[in-house]
């Protein structure tokens, strides 16, 4: 069985920073897309370190890369297990199973789908989340149909309002808070474009079968639309270590461990877990 | 039923074709379904129901070998919190044991909640079923029409009946493609059964569609040992807990009058969340990744009353009718297939089919290219569903499992749309 001092989940921010922070020891990176950069790599807006974009900000992130360090791209981690050792399922290589005395948990998080929240009515086609949207558009060159409802107004909500109004398509934004809840330099767009932002209410029901025609809100405000997105919050994405407990040799960091505003953050945490792993395997070797 | 009735007229030389209005097999009732496979302890001795569910409980393991499909006999419990009510459950055992039940127990509340921590305290009575299971009720179902294929009947989709005439020898069928000249002609139109009875003979019962509120719970999530039914205060059922095969927990609202066709209402749903937290208090409804409605048809008399039993209807010789198959329509659809497999023997004097084949396999074969993280469903498993007849992302995750888990597709649509324009399907 391969060995390696320490296995990296997610290659994103925090697994790239992580990698770096470790960096000196044998590190396997393994990261399920082509290529590492993770949710940067979606997102086409400016707003990351100096007003880059965050593909940009992912290019300079993984310029002063580690070359030592092995990767394994297209590779879904499987399974971890308690003795210390992990299933890899990779495209290139196919299964893989490897030892590590240190793992950094760096998969970010996932979206809440519509599924998880109580909206009744049909099950129709032209719902999705703002980051699936988001994948589409800026990486599949998808281009969704108006009007577009939006079911929150946090940061990822605000960021698919703005790019979706500037393609000239309507815009309504649903918000369960009494005000809006992104970032301040998010929530420009709601002056600089027309998008209608409706507080202290939430999405009740969605209508039309096979398609989508429309929502109405709790308040029973009806809302005709042919795409809903569904932007209400983010969920770490910690399945993997189920049941393993805290043990020693685990580190979480970036959006796995708790979900942050800004990318720096996450940088710093990702570059932190990394010392932290390489420090206790250097105590040990 | 559908499935189940060509599978089996293949037991016999019986060339057999199925129509299918929609787009895929498994569309409707069995879509939307409870998964259960019950033990047959509800139904009234000497009726059908009750004959069927014993046998095709019993049967269950066999078939669900035989068809590849996983099958937990999980139990149940049938639990109540008023006294007055636990008299019904003494006349559900006696039911049950004159229905030939195997191992029905009567059980005090505090062995009930020992048994299953989950539920609420206070149990008053529970009626335990250890034969009891959960199947995947498409998974069930897409092998039965695979192995009838596999055994020689042809299918056709998209394939809406318009008309049925009497003719010389047998029926004739028209639907918006072709029409068919046939012998016998087996309605299991499900939701519209009484509609297609109708284009010939009318029928005597009509449905009545009724519907329920689903939640389907992350993997993750704690679940009962067994399904859990509540027997409410009033008549009829409350709520039902069913750990599935899956390993995902299902909890099924409670039946009411239709107001749109596989819809939640936000009543429903909140009625559901509240009942759903009453009897099993440590339920974690945050982890709830799926709510949907099914549909029931609810077969009624020209009185309005209900009909308790199957109703098979033979308005002429060589035409059956399935009309209002409701619970527990899944438990028995291998014994309604045969049934109407036999009499249609037995009518056309058909040969045994000696090349019949009850075996089938599903897609099992896996390759190292994950493309639904949630559920590790891999890009082989995807192609073999799309060549198997999925032709679109619904088919696909009804034959390979893909986007049924914490995300619900939202990460992998795009890779299977992708892969269905690929394998020659278009965007649908």
């Amino acid at each position: 069985m391969e060995e390696f001092d320490i296995l990296i989940i997610g290659g994103g921010a925090a697994g790239i920073s992580a990698a770096k922070g470790a960096k000196g020891a044998r590190v396997l990176l393994a990261d399920r897309k082509a290529a590492l950069g993770g949710v940067l790599l979606q997102c086409t807006h400016r707003g990351f370190g100096k007003n880059k974009s965050g593909v940009e900000y992912a290019v300079d992130l993984t310029d002063a890369f580690p070359q030592e360090i092995s990767l394994a791209l297209n590779t879904t981690v499987l399974s971890v297990s308690e003795d210390k050792t992990a299933l890899l399922s990779g495209k290139d290589f196919g299964l893989r199973e490897i030892r590590f005395s240190q793992l950094i948990l760096a998969t970010g998080c996932r979206e809440i789908p519509m599924g998880a929240l109580p909206i009744a009515g049909t099950r129709p086609k032209g719902v999705y989340t703002a980051g699936q949207m988001q994948e589409l558009m800026n990486l599949h060159s998808f281009m969704p149909d108006g009007p577009v409802v939006i079911l929150g107004s946090g940061d990822l909500g605000l960021i698919m309002a703005r790019q979706l109004a500037e393609v000239g398509l309507s815009v309504t934004m649903v918000e369960k808070k009494p005000q809006c809840g992104g970032m301040a330099k998010n929530q420009r767009c709601l002056t600089e474009y027309p998008i209608r932002l409706i507080c202290d209410d939430t999405i009740g029901e969605i209508h039309g079968y096979p398609h989508l025609t429309g929502c109405t809100t709790a308040k029973g405000v009806r809302i005709p639309c042919r795409t809903l997105l569904i932007a209400a919050g983010l969920r770490p994405e910690r399945e993997l270590i189920f049941g393993l407990g805290e043990p020693d040799w685990l580190h979480i960091c970036g959006n796995c461990n708790m979900v942050h505003p800004m990318v720096e953050a996450v940088v710093n945490e990702g570059k932190q877990a990394g010392i932290a792993a390489y420090k206790n395997i250097r105590g040990s070797l | 039923l559908g499935c189940f009735t060509a599978r089996n007229l293949r037991r016999w030389n019986i060339s057999t074709i199925l129509l299918e209005k929609e787009d895929d097999v498994c569309k409707g009732i069995t879509r939307a379904n409870s998964a259960i496979v019950y033990a047959g302890y509800d139904n009234k001795p000497g009726s059908m129901k009750a004959e069927m569910t014993v046998r095709g409980n019993a049967g269950m393991e066999r078939l669900c070998k035989a068809l590849d499909v996983p099958f937990s006999r999980c139990g149940s419990l049938l639990v109540t919190y008023d006294k007055a009510a636990a008299a019904r459950l003494e006349r559900k055992l006696q039911n049950g044991i004159e229905n030939g039940v195997p191992g029905l127990r009567l059980m005090s509340g505090a062995e009930a909640e020992a048994m299953e921590p989950m539920l609420k305290k206070g149990v008053q009575a529970a009626l335990y079923a250890p034969s009891t299971g959960t199947v995947n009720p498409w998974q069930l179902g897409i092998a039965a029409y695979e192995n009838a294929v596999h055994n020689g009947a042809e299918a056709m989709l998209n394939t809406l009946v318009s008309d049925i005439r009497e003719a010389e020898e047998g029926f004739l069928v028209e639907t918006n493609k072709d029409t068919f000249l046939c012998k016998m002609v087996f309605n299991c139109a499900g939701l519209c059964a009484d509609q297609v009875q109708e284009l010939l003979f009318s029928p005597s019962v009509r449905l009545h569609l009724d519907s329920a509120e689903y939640l389907v719970l992350d993997k993750h999530a704690r679940k009962p040992e067994c399904v859990i039914f509540h027997q409410a205060e009033s008549c009829g059922k409350g709520i039902t807990a069913i750990p599935c095969v899956e390993g995902n927990l299902l909890i099924s609202g409670i039946r009411k009058p239709l107001e749109t066709l596989f819809a939640t209402t936000v009543k429903g749903l909140q009625e559901l969340h509240l009942a759903a937290k009453a009897l099993l208090p440590e339920v974690d409804l945050a982890q709830v990744i799926r709510s949907f409605g099914a549909v029931r048809p609810n077969p009624c008399m020209e009185n309005g009353e209900s009909l308790h039993d199957f109703c098979i209807e033979n308005p002429a010789p060589g035409f059956y009718s399935l009309i209002g198959i409701k619970t527990p329509g899944l438990t028995c659809a291998n014994e309604l297939g045969l049934h109407l497999a036999q009499k249609a023997a037995a009518y056309l004097n058909a040969n045994e089919n000696p090349a019949f084949d009850p075996e089938h396999r599903t897609i099992a074969d896996k390759d190292n290219e994950i493309v639904c993280q949630c559920e590790q469903i891999t890009k082989a498993e995807i192609v073999e569903a799309i060549r198997r007849g999925a032709v679109t992302v619904d088919g696909v995750k009804r034959r390979a499992g893909s986007g049924m888990g914490r995300c619900q597709g939202s990460r992998c649509t795009y890779e299977i749309e992708k892969l269905l324009e690929e394998y020659g399907h278009g965007r649908v």
